[in-house]
């Protein structure tokens, strides 16, 4: 019975403890956000204000359909063609300042359109309105190469300016010659 | 686990009975008394019946993520879709068949996302199965192979080469979900896996979880990183960035829960596999054609 009247001791532990769980909780309010448990998902709570966090970053690429709706002409020059699938942007960038500019000069007569610039690089790279006619554009997609299927027409680029007779084959425009930007039919 | 739901979903079944509770209500009073006294009893049970349906059907939708309830996706379209608004799921298909390897799809992610040089979230495999039976396998280069300045092999040495784009499976069973100690992992109503950017401690497990490889720690943000079939997107009714880039059409994007989208059809219709089957992680991402030899 002679330890119990050593009482201090577990007081002071008890002390402790208490201090140490309020110090704990305190420093888990702290970390844990607040809208932390409003989704309670399979394996536990969630933070569901991360969706609309997540869901509100703004989106890069631009649909065909965007640019359609200003260039009724270019759609229906391609609907019918092999190219209806290839996408503005893959020969022209991705275009948000252009879109941007040209929504604003809908609005107002002051706001000016940019010119389209000159290529250098892969489109898809550009936020910028890019015109360009050099065959890589087109090599990139079209340079025959393993493990391409059957039924895509792929060229051999050199046999091809070959067979066709190309005027100038070592000109980095030579595919327009022939074949249009839009209507890419020969 | 996921297979309770679809048996919940059954109780909206009731429900619907409940429906035809009310139809007795309508006009019937000119019945004879007996039948009132059916009407009473009906309309009480419809009201009862109508409580427990919510009951069950309320934390049914809360609780357990609904990407399970479409896992039973053409059950969903049914009683249930009409009782609760209906959240899309979303299934992911890809046409290997249709894939010609110019790596347009992988420059779209890139700007989409602003995924760091040397990581990507999606990415495109090449396998050439060569006549003397070794396989090599490796991925489309960003710019594609045109001035990739890789060693053309000889056409006569191969016999057969395709291509096999690689995304995130979002699987039903995600084991990069289960195994986050954070709770970063997150399931979003229409069954895609997310990270919590700001509960994520970049700890990667997850990482190592995911049999598919995708999750990879960006280095910018320190925090887990993954394809998320860009859900900004998706949720705003735009298509997922590779999807709008591709030029071939071999990646298809829809939802699972409207039996009229092309992805739908097409799962209806067409033999398709998903990768690592066995692992039972039931993903969400379809192969069209894809050989038997791809992991
Ligand atoms: C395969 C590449 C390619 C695709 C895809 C493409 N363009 Fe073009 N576009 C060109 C080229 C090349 C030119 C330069 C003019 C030319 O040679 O025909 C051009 C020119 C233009 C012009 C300038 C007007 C003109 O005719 O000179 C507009 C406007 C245009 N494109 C809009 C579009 C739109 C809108 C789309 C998508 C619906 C699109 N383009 C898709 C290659 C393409
Ligand atoms: C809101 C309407 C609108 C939209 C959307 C739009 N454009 Fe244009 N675009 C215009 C107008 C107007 C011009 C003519 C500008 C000029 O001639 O100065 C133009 C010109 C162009 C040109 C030729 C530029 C030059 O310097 O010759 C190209 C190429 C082009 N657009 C491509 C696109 C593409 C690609 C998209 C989709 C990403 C797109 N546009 C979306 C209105 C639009
Ligand atoms: C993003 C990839 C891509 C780019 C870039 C591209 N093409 Fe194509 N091209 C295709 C696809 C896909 C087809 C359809 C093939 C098919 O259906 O068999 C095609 C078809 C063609 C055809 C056959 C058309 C026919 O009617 O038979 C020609 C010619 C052609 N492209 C020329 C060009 C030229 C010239 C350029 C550069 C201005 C170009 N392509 C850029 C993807 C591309
Ligand atoms: C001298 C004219 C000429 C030039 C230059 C030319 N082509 Fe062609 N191209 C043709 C003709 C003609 C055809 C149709 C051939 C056929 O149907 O067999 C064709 C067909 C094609 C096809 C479809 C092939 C197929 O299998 O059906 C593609 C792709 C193509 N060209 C791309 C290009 C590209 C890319 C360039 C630039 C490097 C280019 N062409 C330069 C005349 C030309």
């Amino acid at each position: 019975m002679k330890f119990l009247l050593d009482t201090k001791h577990l007081w002071i532990l008890l002390a402790l403890l208490v201090l140490g769980g309020v110090a704990a909780w305190e420093a888990r309010s702290w970390m844990v956000p607040d809208t932390y448990g409003d989704l309670m998902g399979r394996y536990g709570p969630y933070r569901a204000a991360a969706l609309e966090q997540i869901a509100a970053r703004p989106s890069v690429i631009i649909a065909d359909s965007v640019c359609h709706e200003c260039h009724q002409d270019v759609e229906e020059e391609r609907t019918d063609s092999k190219h209806a699938t290839v996408r503005c942007i893959h020969c022209h960038g991705l275009a948000r300042k252009h879109v941007a500019q040209a929504q604003a000069a809908a609005k107002s007569p002051d706001a000016t359109i940019a010119p389209a610039q000159e290529w250098d690089g892969d489109p898809l790279t550009k936020i910028d309105l890019y015109i360009t006619q050099d065959r890589a554009t087109c090599l990139v997609c079209h340079e025959e190469n393993v493990g391409m299927p059957e039924w895509f027409q792929k060229i051999n680029v050199e046999e091809h300016l070959d067979d066709q007779g190309a005027e100038e084959p070592d000109s980095k425009e030579t595919c327009f010659e022939c074949h249009g930007g839009h209507d890419t039919a020969p | 686990m996921f297979n309770i739901l679809p048996q919940k979903d059954s109780n909206t079944g009731c429900n619907c009975d409940g429906g035809c509770g009310s139809e007795t209500s309508a006009d019937e009073l000119t019945e004879a008394e007996f039948l009132k006294s059916r009407r009473g009893f009906l309309e009480k049970a419809t009201t009862f019946m109508l409580g427990t349906a919510s009951l069950t059907l309320l934390p049914a939708s809360l609780v357990l993520s609904k990407e399970a309830a479409g896992t039973a996706g053409k059950a969903a379209t049914g009683a249930g879709a009409a009782a609760i608004e209906q959240t899309p799921l979303y299934g992911f298909m890809v046409d290997t068949e249709r894939c010609i390897g110019a790596g347009k799809c992988l420059t779209a992610c890139r700007a989409e996302n602003d995924v760091p040089e040397g990581f990507a979230r999606t990415w495109v495999e090449r396998y050439i199965h060569l006549k003397d039976g070794t396989v090599q396998v490796d991925t489309v280069p960003e710019t594609g192979y045109a001035d990739a300045g890789l060693p053309i092999l000889d056409p006569d040495t191969i016999e057969r080469s395709y291509f096999v784009p690689k995304l995130c499976n979002q699987c039903v069973d995600a084991p990069c979900n289960q195994v986050c100690p954070t709770h970063a992992s997150i399931t979003s109503p229409e069954g895609i896996e997310l990270i919590d950017p700001e509960l994520c401690i970049g700890c990667s497990y997850c990482v190592q979880a995911c049999p598919y490889g995708i999750r990879f720690i960006n280095p910018k943000t320190n925090n887990a990183d993954k394809c998320d079939w860009c859900y900004h997107r998706i949720t705003k009714d735009e298509q997922p960035a590779c999807v709008e880039a591709c030029p071939t059409g071999a990646r298809i994007f829809g939802r699972l829960d409207d039996p009229n989208s092309e992805i739908s059809k097409r799962l209806r219709k067409l033999p398709t596999s998903v990768l690592k089957e066995h692992l039972g992680t039931h993903p969400k991402l379809y192969y069209l054609d894809l050989p038997q030899e791809v992991i």
